[in-house]
């Protein structure tokens, strides 16, 4: 069996000695932070579809999160499970107050696509620099570490694995279904892909595309708020937590197309699993020096998606696939 | 003798606003004149300070005769006796910083081009992040792999101004870096009023109308990140032999990627000298925040930093709701005059 490394969090010890490890802690691993990366990109991938702006404040919708389960934790002494529900509330209304004060009255005004960006850039660091008073002040009146901070232990546990390892899998899938059946049985979800269609014509059949835009945005923010209370139950919290995974969720989004829910879906996983057992498994043929290098991986897949398949993995339909195997068999 | 504070403020300010004027002249011409949003500004920033953090100290010791065994680990110990050999050696000092700065661009254009390569036929909006993710890549390397910058610790540069009198050192740099931040000035006016400029505009307006008149425009968007990237990295590498020392961490987005946007779109894209305006108020302002931070602290019940964020996140914000053409609105391009134009066709017709 290879030594276990555990990439991205060296304070996790598993349960060795007696205990027989009946799943590999790698595949939990990518499993638990696949999941959290979908949660992430999905929201991602909604706000593009909707508004065509790749919003560079995503990552910092999860951060806020964080300091919601790390508030509920250490200050109100509660589980942070219990503090989802505030944790995708308060998160929403920031990602909805985004759009609705700064990027509403931009598009409004004809702004070049450039400045829609900067503005989510701005945003960014506006938030980041709240955050980190608040994290400030939270230390200051209630003597709480808020910087680097471990919430590990408060998971629960199951079956001799960590909370996490169910309950991510089982909000992606809850995500995923609800969306499913918003989009394709109900008359809101069809207005939203009218609107992600045509946005202009869907205004003239009379659907508020502005309603649908600002849902989009609400949703978006909350699973990233959801996803960063998860994430702290997993690896030590810090303002920066979100904005350092941003390269993750945009190769995430863009693996599964970025205009396609389900792409999200694929891409978060595909991004997690590749982040978390091509780290383990390259370290363990040319050595743990390449652990660091990480984040790098993100890149790559970047590079590689736009390289080949631009409009993502959800694009390449049966025809370009029967073309590849045709320009194949013909080459040999 | 010591200079008085505020001289010393002064002299600091001037230098700063060069290495951004550079930077920030950079970016103007990717995105104010080529309309390329180039979210990792960052990055070829930080390719020029490496390349400043790893090569003059090297080359100096090498021509000295300093034996070098690990130049990281004895990093003070051989920058010390470089510095030391070069207080008598002047030519040898500038011979070596000038290797360093073509170094340093040809390092950033080359970042800049493999960087963009992935997306240079994709809308702005993938070219933006995949720049933006690319640039999160350099820091990772230059964190985790000492011998390039020292990873965590950081290395020393050599003094390149070693030569000069120690009370005149910092005055000096200024006033050199000031030089080549206008030398960069002036071939940035030169270039966008040249038809290469007036190809950049037509294509930021139109890529449809300009690639039907035939302009290659995958082709010239690549051109332009490769100059803008290396007119990064020279003001990175300029940043990292004026300051001394360069460490990995130093170089986030924030401080790279963002503030020189601050300034772009505060002075007014598509106006050079808006711009040097734009980077003339931003540093200043950003100067006089750090140099009054001490009186702010016990006021406050968390550190002034983030403040400083929130507040810059917000100025920015308003000046692109309300004066998105920033301080210095674009200008008509400058076109020679009819009677000029005939003139010369006088001139060629009679010889």
């Amino acid at each position: 069996m290879p030594p276990f490394i555990s990439p991205t969090d060296a304070l996790y010890c598993p349960t060795f000695g007696g205990v027989v490890e009946l799943l590999d802690p790698l595949f939990r691993d990518a499993i638990i932070y696949g999941g959290l990366l979908t949660l992430l990109s999905t929201g991602l991938t909604l706000t593009y579809m909707t508004t065509k702006v790749p919003n560079f404040a995503h990552g910092t919708f999860a951060t806020v999160g964080t300091y919601v389960s790390l508030t509920a934790a250490r200050v109100w002494n509660q589980s942070p499970y219990l503090l989802l529900p505030l944790s995708f509330f308060l998160s929403a209304l920031i990602a909805l107050a985004l759009y609705i004060i700064i990027l509403r009255p931009l598009i409004r005004r004809r702004s070049s696509f450039a400045f829609l960006m900067v503005a989510t850039l701005a945003f960014d660091l506006l938030l980041l620099g709240m955050l980190n008073v608040y994290a400030d002040l939270l230390s200051r009146a209630f003597k709480v570490t808020s910087r680097y901070f471990v919430l590990r232990f408060e998971d629960f546990r199951f079956a001799d694995q960590p909370g996490l390892f169910y309950v991510t899998p089982i909000a992606v899938l809850a995500t995923i279904v609800a969306i499913h059946i918003a989009l394709t049985r109900t008359k809101f979800g069809v207005a939203m892909r009218a609107t992600v269609e045509n946005p202009a014509l869907s205004g003239v059949v009379g659907i508020n595309v502005n309603l649908v835009y600002a849902v989009s945005w609400f949703i978006a923010g909350g699973l990233g708020g959801v996803s960063g209370s998860l994430l702290t139950l997993w690896i030590a919290g810090n303002p920066d937590v979100g904005p350092s995974m941003l390269p993750s969720i945009f190769a995430s989004s863009i693996v599964g197309g970025f205009l396609n829910i389900y792409g999200a879906v694929l891409g978060g996983y595909l991004v997690g699993i590749a982040e978390i057992l091509g780290t383990s498994y390259f370290a363990h043929w040319v050595g743990s020096f390449v652990i660091a290098y990480r984040p790098l991986i993100p890149l790559f897949i970047i590079g590689i998606t736009l390289l080949l398949a631009p409009a993502g993995l959800t694009a390449i339909g049966k025809h370009s696939l029967a073309r590849l195997v045709r320009r194949l068999v013909a080459s040999k | 003798m010591s200079l008085p504070s505020e001289l010393i403020f002064i002299i600091d300010l001037i230098a700063l606003y060069a290495v951004y004027l550079i930077i920030s002249i950079s970016l103007n011409l990717e995105y104010g004149y080529a309309g390329i949003p180039n979210f990792g500004k960052m990055l070829a920033v930080a390719g020029g300070a490496f390349v400043a953090g790893s090569l003059p100290g090297r080359l100096a010791a090498y021509s000295l005769g300093i034996p070098v065994e690990d130049y990281v680990r004895d990093n003070v110990i051989i920058v010390t006796q470089v510095n030391v050999g070069l207080r008598n050696n002047a030519s040898l000092a500038m011979l070596i910083s000038l290797a360093t700065l073509v170094a340093a661009a040809g390092v950033g254009g080359a970042l800049g081009f493999v960087a963009s390569y992935p997306a240079r036929r994709l809308r702005e909006d993938y070219l933006a992040i995949t720049l933006l993710a690319m640039a999160e890549g350099i820091r990772v390397i230059g964190y985790n792999y000492p011998p390039l910058v020292g990873g965590t610790l950081g290395v020393q540069v050599a003094d390149m101004l070693a030569w000069v009198i120690p009370e005149f050192r910092y005055p000096v740099a200024s006033v050199l870096l000031f030089a080549i931040a206008t030398i960069v000035l002036i071939y940035m006016h030169l270039t966008v009023n040249s038809p290469l400029g007036r190809t950049l505009r037509a294509i930021r307006d139109s890529e449809i109308a300009a690639a039907t008149l035939g302009k290659d425009i995958v082709r010239m968007r690549m051109q332009v990140l490769v100059i803008g990237s290396a007119l990064g990295a020279l003001g990175g590498a300029l940043y990292g032999l004026y300051a001394g020392g360069v460490i990995a961490t130093a170089y986030d987005r924030v401080s790279w990627t963002f503030w020189p946007w601050v300034m772009v779109v505060l002075g007014g894209a598509a106006n050079n000298i808006g711009v040097a305006m734009g980077t003339l108020v931003f540093v200043t302002f950003r100067k006089l925040i750090t140099f009054y931070k001490g009186v702010l602290t016990p006021y406050l019940p968390f550190d002034v930093v983030w403040l400083d964020l929130i507040l810059l996140g917000i100025v920015l914000i308003l000046v692109l709701m309300y004066r998105p053409q920033g301080l210095l609105p674009e200008k008509p391009i400058f076109t020679i005059s009819r009677d000029e134009i005939q003139k010369m066709a006088k001139a060629r017709a009679a010889t």
